[in-house]
């Protein structure tokens, strides 16, 4: 089966593996403890769009992105929500549509 | 024959015989468990002419002679069967100056009433006169108290010279005296502001709180250990003089507070001979010079134990100060050094004999309960059958090997009749303040202890107070005991000390612990008993023979070594840290001596540099030159982290420079906020990347965020080791409940309120200078100081009041888990505190910390007057 091109926002991917690995060098250009920036956050978004459980991550509402420390050592990205509580998210999700990997 | 030909020939050869007959008997007395010997306790001894020699030897300066002359006097007092032995006994521990000793005859009921009116006028007029010659005059009071030799040459000499350093043996009343000196000068004195250094935070407590008992609550002065700015401002502005008894690193916190404001008039420094100490001598030396810089007219008083040169201390003073060392290396108690050896194939059975000289005198046979198998076994039996009366101290190397000894003395030792309250109470509050199953709440149940550095300190002091009470029989500790707690005993009992990890102790520092046993006042003599004293393994030298501390300064030690300091600021500029050997040992002199270098432009300018050869100095200057042509901070910013290197805070703030990302994410999160613990994770990550590789391994750095997030978000010693316990069920990992509380108690102790606040105190004096370059002021916040709300581990306002208003840690948090508020000034907190007064008893608190808040927080009650703190 041909690759499948996969759009987040404005970003044009050829195939999933692409949008997997550029949220990758996202995630591991930030520090945990960092806030994500203006345009890492639009992006996302875009990907929260997608998540097969987005509506109730993003719940009230998202007022910013961090990166923060996941289970066992690792990190990933955090949604802040408007009214201060917050929760994480796997970015594979929101490109595989799949909470967790097979 | 002169006096000291008459004095030498009497102890080898004239008395020798009846002085080794009296010791045996003498010593005897004290030990538990020996097996009987009915005709050697029997034999007479000749009185008179014993007490006719003791009053000849009274009058030389040599320790042995007046050892000879104390242990005669002593053994008449407590051994002589006739009104006139017991006189004469007395007579001559006047003439020793040893007054402490007379009155606990007078307790003990030893001497019949009115010895003066039994005295010839001559004698008589001789015992007055003496008592009016050994007293100084309390100037504030009028009062005169009565002292020894020691203390009246301190007394004296402290009132007339501008720096002072005084060395005596422990038990020499040093404390007790310097802390009344203390109060006596800030009440007759201009002084307004005096600081009392102390190396541990165990003796930091301690002091403040005998000043407190000193004082008395109507105190006309304030004593605080908190490095803050206001009580500072209301003293200097005439309000209530202060007195600050701080760490060494507490002094520069309050230096940093202040700026170029401090001004500290009179600075007492105490367990002196610790400006040696590795790592943070040199820190005690900046300290010392930092304040002094401040006010050439600073006056400074040096205490230290049996040093041998007191007067290298004053090296460094201003030229126009007057300037006196006080010595003494008189007895004021006798102190009997004991082997014990396992009897030939008798592992029950254990000879003790006493050294005295180099000779060996057999003292008797202990009989043991059971046979000892095992280092901690032997140690504990011993203890248990020698010591069985109380008082007993007990060396442990570490905090889980006295906590096993303490266990196996409980088991051995007769069981207590009846529960004692003040034990129950202390039990309650290790239980409730720590873990429920925290093995020291069942332990001192039956009257057993054990003590360590990181133990909260209202549990150690609390541990201390029922040990010199008599209530705790047995108190088993570590070296902490040596890093100056002031607490003595009757009974030492040690085998193969060692101090740290593994290094066998100097003689010095086994004589500093072996110097406790004998409470000056309380007993008449104190027994040191060293186990298996021909054992190589714990004894690689030997027993040490009596020996005073050398003082040198650990920057001295490092520039002495010459090419290893030269070499190492060498390899400094352009070395990963982790791969330059000897840090540990070159880092924070290395620190101080760039830190002089930027503020001097050359340390040959320094006081140190007359003890240094020119060509060292000269070499040094070369490398450090080198080095300072990297750096831009100035030295201000240099001197407000000592031992700290420059070098390091200078490529820290390169490293923010070069920051691409939004500079927000430099900042720390509030400790309440989601972000808090991944941002100390990563500061703590580049702080070992750029300024010092502090949290190292690099694993451990959560663990190290965690507890700094829990230590700053108030939680209680005892909500951390519940988390800890619950983290360890959750990932199944195994744990032993003594060893998890141990290990969090270390973390709280050597991490969150030693590492953490030095090296995140200099991260954000950084990147607050980072800021202002590229004018992003808005971020800078005017809070609290880092290193001072890791040191207290407080971050809300209420806490910070409550422990202002005195309160140990452990009851601050306590009674914050009841206040609903987080905005209580110290005038709230009292307010609160007071409205519920009545209903304290029913909030299930441990009743030591009800004590606390009431002792603390609770306006004066009728009748409330100063007390005496233990001497």
């Amino acid at each position: 089966m041909p690759a499948q091109p996969f759009n987040l926002g404005e970003l044009k991917f050829p195939k999933k593996g692409d949008a997997v690995a550029y949220l990758n060098v996202m995630l591991h250009k930030y520090d945990v403890g960092d806030k994500v920036n203006s345009e890492d956050s639009k992006i996302l978004v875009a990907a929260l769009g997608r998540h097969p459980e987005g509506e109730e991550k993003i719940g009230c509402g998202v007022e910013s992105f961090s990166v923060r420390t996941a289970d066992f050592g690792t990190k990933c990205f955090w949604i802040n929500r408007t009214d201060g509580s917050t929760e994480k998210f796997a970015h594979r999700a929101c490109v595989y549509g799949k909470v967790r990997p097979a | 024959m002169s006096l000291d030909d008459l004095t030498s020939w009497l102890l080898k050869e004239g008395i020798n015989v009846e002085v080794d007959a009296l010791t045996r008997r003498t010593v005897r007395t004290e030990l538990d468990n020996l097996v009987e010997d009915p005709e050697g306790d029997a034999a007479p001894i000749d009185w008179s002419r014993l007490l006719f020699a003791g009053s000849i030897l009274a009058r030389s300066k040599e320790r042995a002679h007046q050892e000879a002359a104390l242990r005669i006097a002593t053994g008449a007092v407590t051994l002589g069967n006739s009104q006139p032995v017991n006189d004469a006994g007395a007579v001559l521990l006047g003439k020793l100056s040893n007054f402490r000793a007379v009155a606990l005859a007078n307790d003990r009921n030893l001497l019949e009433y009115d010895l003066e009116g039994r005295l010839g006028l001559a004698l008589r007029m001789e015992v007055q006169r003496r008592q009016i010659e050994q007293s100084v005059l309390v100037e504030s009071s009028g009062r005169w108290i009565q002292v020894n030799d020691f203390q009246q040459r301190f007394w004296e000499n402290a009132n007339s010279h501008s720096w002072l350093s005084a060395s005596a043996p422990t038990a020499s009343g040093k404390t007790f005296l310097v802390l009344q000196w203390l109060i006596d000068h800030m009440r007759s004195e201009s002084t307004k502001v005096a600081v009392y250094l102390a190396p541990t935070r165990a003796l930091v407590s301690e002091i403040e709180s005998n000043l407190a008992a000193l004082l008395g609550k109507a105190g006309d002065m304030e004593v605080s250990s908190l490095p803050l700015r206001e009580k500072y401002g209301a003293a200097t502005a005439g309000g209530k003089k202060l007195i600050l008894v701080f760490t060494q690193e507490r002094l520069h916190l309050l230096a940093n507070v202040l700026g170029k404001d401090v001004n500290v008039d009179l600075l007492i420094v105490d367990e002196a001979h610790k400006i040696g100490d590795n790592q943070r001598g040199v820190i005690l030396q900046d300290a010392i010079e930092r304040v002094e810089r401040a006010n050439s007219a600073l006056k400074v008083v040096f205490i230290s134990p049996a040093t041998q040169n007191p007067e290298e201390l004053l090296a460094d003073a201003p030229v126009d100060a007057k300037v006196a060392a006080v010595d003494s290396d008189s007895p004021t108690v006798i102190q009997n050094l004991i082997i014990a050896q396992q009897a030939p194939r008798k592992p029950q059975l254990w000879d003790l004999s006493l050294r005295h000289g180099e000779a060996l005198l057999p003292i008797g046979r202990l009989s043991l309960a059971s046979t000892p198998g095992g280092v901690s076994k032997k140690i504990a039996f011993i203890a248990a059958a020698v010591g069985e009366r109380g008082g007993t101290l007990v060396y442990a190397n570490k905090a889980g090997q006295a906590e096993e000894i303490a266990a196996l003395i409980s088991q051995l030792i007769p069981p207590m009749g009846g529960q004692d309250e003040e034990l129950s109470e202390l039990a309650d509050l290790a239980r409730k303040g720590v873990h429920p199953n925290f093995a020291l709440a069942s332990l001192v149940e039956k009257g057993v202890a054990f003590h360590y550095g990181n133990m909260p300190s209202l549990i150690r002091l609390e541990v201390e107070r029922l040990f010199r009470s008599g209530k705790i029989r047995f108190l088993v500790c570590t070296s902490t005991l040596i890093e100056g707690v002031n607490l003595s005993c009757r009974t030492i009992v040690v085998r193969g000390p060692r101090k740290g990890v593994g290094h066998p102790m100097e003689p010095h520092d086994f004589w500093n612990l072996a110097g406790r046993a004998g409470r000056w006042g309380d007993e008449f003599q104190g027994n040191i008993i060293c186990i298996d004293p021909d054992d190589a393994n714990a004894w690689p030298t030997g027993v040490p023979v009596r020996s005073r501390y050398p003082i040198q300064r650990e920057s001295d030690a490092v520039l002495e070594s010459r090419d290893g300091i030269i070499g190492y600021l060498g390899q400094r500029l352009d070395t990963p840290l982790v791969e330059i050997a000897d840090t540990g040992k070159y880092e924070q002199v290395g620190a101080y001596l760039l830190a002089t270098y930027l503020r001097l432009g050359s340390i040959s300018h320094a006081s140190f540099a007359k003890r240094h050869s020119p060509q060292t100095i000269a070499e040094l200057d070369g490398r450090l030159g080198a080095i300072a042509g990297q750096i831009e901070i100035g030295p201000d910013i240099a001197e407000r982290h000592p031992g700290v290197s420059a070098l390091g805070l200078q490529q820290l703030l390169d490293a923010l420079r070069a920051y691409e990302k939004d500079i927000e994410n430099l900042m720390p999160a509030k400790v309440e906020s989601q972000d808090s613990y991944d941002r100390f994770v990563t500061i703590m990550r580049r702080i070992n990347e750029n300024l010092f590789p502090a949290f190292q391994p690099d694993g451990i750095i959560p663990l190290h965020a965690l507890i700094v997030v829990q230590w700053l978000q108030g939680y209680s010693l005892a909500a951390m080791i519940r988390k800890n316990i619950d983290y360890h069920k959750k990932y199944n990992k195994p744990y032993k409940l003594p060893q998890l509380i141990r290990d969090t108690m270390e973390l709280v102790e050597q991490i969150a309120r030693f590492r953490a606040p030095k090296y995140l105190s200099a991260y954000m004096d950084i990147l607050y200078l980072h800021l202002r370059e590229i004018g992003r002021e808005d971020l800078i916040e005017d809070d609290l100081d880092i290193g001072t709300q890791l040191e207290f581990g407080v971050s809300s306002v209420t806490l910070l009041s409550l422990m202002e208003l005195g309160l140990s840690r452990m009851t601050a948090v306590t009674l914050y888990e009841k206040i609903a508020r987080d905005d209580l000034t110290k005038e709230s907190c009292r307010a609160w505190v007071a409205e519920r007064n009545a209903q304290f008893e029913g909030m299930d608190i441990p009743a030591i910390i009800v004590r606390e808040i009431r002792e603390k927080l609770l306006p004066l009650a009728e009748g409330d007057e100063a007390s005496s703190p233990s001497q």
